[in-house]
């Protein structure tokens, strides 16, 4: 046995330098599936433990909490309830159990309502987490950064207000969407204050976030949306039409038919499709008259228009379309022809043969 | 010199071998490097994220879910219904019954209340003519259900004709017997949403494979770990192209093909490239291509998504004759659509498309396999001439064999981090033992695929799809 381990070595030292440097590799290789498999093990151990762990630490912040809120007043607290806050203050230096003690207050913040509610909040201040959240505003981490406005927008800290609004330009989308979002939730309509300095692009995502958000809150004062509807950034014209659309703000009917001009088509689209839903008969005639100067797409949207809001008047333009290229064209001249000349001339149907589609009886669309 | 011929031979091909398998190990270093910062990134972005903002929001654009099915009457009940359970709010199911042999149609029609309704297609592509006709349900519960009955075109035609039908901005076209998890719209359609500077064509979510898992009503009750060898080398197959590959391509913006399991359309682009090419095998990676190479053309900014969340679980070939016919039909398609895009390869004009993509496609995905059999080759005759020189050849074969090792322990623990769906004690295990096998059981048998792909290509037109024989997720 000795002697063939001698060989080897000796046959190792003997050999070509590559030959050296591959058994080399392959030991080094060898090692590292060795690391690699007890890094595994450990990691799958600690995964499987993790979810007990936060199981037991969340059941006992809630008795916690509990014995808390019952052990007193608010107002003064009394040396148990001391107790209990120093312990979460001292707990809370850990991440995972801040995380956890913030979701335990936020769930009963969100289960219980009134003075217990109150109390709660309070005593969000009262174990300091209020300071190390407002403290990760500056932090250089945006993760850090954006975590820490949720959880300020999730405790609805208004006061952290103008030390956030600062922040409504940063590089990070992420953080500027969590900015917006505390904005909205916490202000309601006078929190789209940020789309006045607003610089970068809303996505559409955000803008359906938000309009969720606003959408929770009844009876509110609508603002004035001429501005936004005059922005440079086209996001907040975007944005501010949909708020239009949504909350039916006629009163904006002169700056949103100003927008069939603007140099960018799907704000002239989103335009039409506004005036659309408003139903403000005026712009027929506008556009009417720049029709065949519109694109393809704008002129889809007119005719889609014309479906809800087309006069007797129009017939003559309408049939003019009646052979058009485009199939949602032709479809909405067939719509809108039914409706008016139904009584006069129901023979639209029969007559009207395009090679590219067919009309067995009715028209069924997929919806 | 002619004295010295085969010595220089033998230098010249050793150098080639050589330097196209390092080229090969540090082109896949640096893409799971790269996956592994684009996967911290997104784990990091995506826990901002409120799902159920998007789903239930009345503005979130609209969808068609199409799925075309050629003889699947033995689930397509189930299946439709799993499509119809998705949490999004805003969206259609398009089926597709592509000239089914079986009884799907009637099975359809008697689950689902189906009545023949009328209805105005857009033909903006050619498509085989309707069969039956268009159905929609009677039960207001299946509102959101249409299923088309036309001629047998094969999957391509199929979702061409769905692509006509959808009124809808976005459509997803996918296998009908796919599971998708409920909330796979809203994961998908966000990047579409996210966008502001540049526009989202199409994005891809991660397919699992979901053989020994348990499925009830279509939904995923639980994840189990198959027996079967086969199966189990193609999840870690799996489990390494979407974790370490193609997380890696997308931050690059190079994603080439996205699963024809499951993928979201912008269907205006669609529409404009032409739809699906009824002409290739491989029709998910060749639209992805088109759609591609029109943006380039264009001059348009733009992105193929990719959402590495584990969105749709799909039944995996368990026998080698299936398997060995998938993988041929996939080699097929991609020696279809890199000979139809050539234009496209090392053309700086395209971008990264032309210089990165297409290049890595063409060396790394369709010459690997003849380089492969080509070193064999070179291999045999260097033993039947002498010239082996074994303690080099041995050295090399096990640090190929440890590396492969390693790379899929690598993927198993970027698994564990990120998404953690093995969970059940004992399937690390087996995971780790078939990081072991995989290279043994399966590599050569997708090597015999790809070499049959490139045969039946050039020598053997005929041969199209090749069956695949379900025996159904919800019995598994």
């Amino acid at each position: 046995m000795l002697d063939l381990l001698q060989n080897s070595i000796d046959a190792f030292n003997n050999s070509h330098p590559l030959i050296r440097f591959c058994i080399y590799l392959s030991l080094l290789f060898i090692a590292t599936i060795a690391l690699l498999l007890v890094y595994l093990k450990n990691l799958r151990d600690r995964l499987r433990i993790k979810g007990r762990i936060e199981a037991t630490y969340q059941k006992k912040y809630e008795s916690d909490l509990i014995e808390y809120l019952y052990a007193g007043d608010d107002k003064n607290i009394n040396a148990e309830q001391q107790k209990i806050v120093d312990y979460l203050k001292q707990c809370g230096e850990n991440r995972l159990k801040r995380k956890l003690i913030i979701a335990t207050l936020l769930k009963l913040k969100n289960e219980i309502s009134g003075e217990t509610a109150d109390a709660i909040q309070n005593l969000y201040y009262k174990t300091g987490f209020i300071n190390s959240a407002t403290s990760k505003l500056k932090s250089k981490k945006w993760d850090s950064v954006a975590r820490a406005i949720r959880e300020l927008t999730l405790f609805e800290i208004k006061e952290a207000h103008d030390e956030i609004i600062q922040l409504i330009n940063h590089p990070k989308k992420e953080v500027r969407n969590e900015i917006q979002k505390y904005l909205v939730q916490l202000f309601r309509f006078d929190g789209l204050e940020f789309l006045n300095v607003l610089e970068n692009p809303l996505s559409e995502l955000d803008q359906i976030q938000l309009l969720e958000i606003l959408n929770k809150f009844n009876n509110m004062e609508v603002p004035d949306m001429n501005n936004w509807l005059r922005s440079t950034n086209n996001s907040v014209i975007s944005f501010t039409l949909k708020l239009a659309k949504i909350y039916n703000q006629y009163g904006a009917k002169d700056e949103i038919i100003a927008l069939f001009n603007h140099p960018n088509t799907e704000i002239r689209i989103e335009a039409i499709n506004v005036v659309n839903h408003l139903g403000i008969f005026e712009a027929v005639e506008i556009l009417k008259e720049d029709y065949f100067t519109r694109t393809l797409e704008e002129q889809i949207a007119f005719f889609k228009m014309m479906e809800e809001m087309s006069m007797p008047d129009d017939v003559s333009f309408i049939r003019e379309h009646i052979q058009h290229d485009n199939f949602h064209i032709r479809i909405s001249v067939m719509k809108i022809m039914n409706l008016i000349t139904v009584d006069s001339d129901n023979t639209f149907k029969v007559n009207t043969v395009t090679p590219d589609f067919t009309i067995d009886k009715d028209l069924t669309i997929a919806s | 010199m002619i004295q010295n011929l085969p010595e220089l031979l033998i230098n010249f091909f050793d150098y080639i071998f050589f330097g196209f398998a390092m080229a090969a190990i540090s082109s896949y270093i640096i893409l799971a490097i790269i996956s592994a910062f684009e996967t911290v990134n997104y784990m990091k972005k995506n826990s901002f994220v409120n799902y159920t903002e998007i789903l239930s929001s009345s503005i979130s654009p609209s969808i068609s879910i199409i799925a075309p099915a050629y003889n699947e009457s033995l689930n397509i009940v189930e299946n439709v219904r799993s499509l119809l359970s998705n949490h999004y709010v805003n969206y259609d199911v398009i089926i597709i019954n592509d000239g089914s042999k079986d009884d799907s149609l009637e099975k359809l029609i008697a689950a689902y209340d189906l009545v023949k309704v009328d209805y105005l297609i857009n033909n903006q592509i050619e498509t085989k003519p309707l069969r039956k006709g268009v159905f929609k349900s009677t039960n207001p519960a299946f509102e959101k259900l249409i299923v088309v009955d036309k001629e047998n075109g094969g999957k391509a035609d199929a979702l061409n004709l769905g692509l006509n039908i959808s009124t809808n901005k976005y459509v997803a076209c996918i296998d009908v017997d796919c599971l998708l998890l409920e909330d796979s719209l809203q994961k998908m359609i966000k990047p579409f949403l996210e966008a502001t500077d540049h526009k989202v064509i199409a994005a891809g979510g991660v397919i699992r494979i979901a053989n020994s898992c348990i499925i009830k009503d279509g939904k995923l009750l639980e994840i189990n770990f198959p027996k079967n060898n086969i199966v189990r080398g193609q999840i870690l197959e799996y489990l390494r192209a979407f974790l370490l590959g193609r997380m890696a391509w997308s931050k690059l913006n190079g994603l080439l093909v996205i699963s024809g399991a499951f993928g979201l359309f912008d269907k205006k682009i669609a529409l404009e490239v032409g739809g699906y090419d009824t002409k290739t095998v491989g029709e998910d990676m060749e639209i992805i291509v088109r759609m591609r190479r029109h943006m380039e053309e264009k001059k348009e900014k733009y992105r193929v998504a990719y959402i590495p969340d584990p969105l749709c679980w799909t039944e995996a070939p368990d026998n080698y004759k299936i398997f060995i016919s998938q993988r041929n039909r996939w080699t097929r398609g991609t020696i279809e659509t890199l000979k139809k895009h050539r234009k496209i390869g090392f053309n700086p004009k395209y971008n990264s498309l032309g210089t990165l993509s297409y290049p890595y496609w063409f060396l790394f995905e369709r010459l690997a396999p003849i380089v492969e059999i080509l070193g064999l080759f070179y291999f045999s005759i260097l033993i039947i001439t002498n010239n082996v020189v074994w303690s080099y050849a041995i050295l090399f074969l096990i640090l190929a064999y440890l590396f492969t090792v390693i790379f899929s322990i690598i993927t198993i623990i970027t698994e564990e981090l990120t998404y953690h769906q093995y969970t059940k004690k004992g399937m690390g295990l087996q995971l780790i033992k078939t990081a072991f096998t995989e290279p043994i059981l399966n590599h050569p048998f997708i090597l015999y695929a790809a070499l049959k792909g490139n045969f039946d290509y050039y020598f053997n037109k005929s041969i199209k799809w090749g069956e695949m024989t379900r025996k159904g997720m919800s019995n598994i």
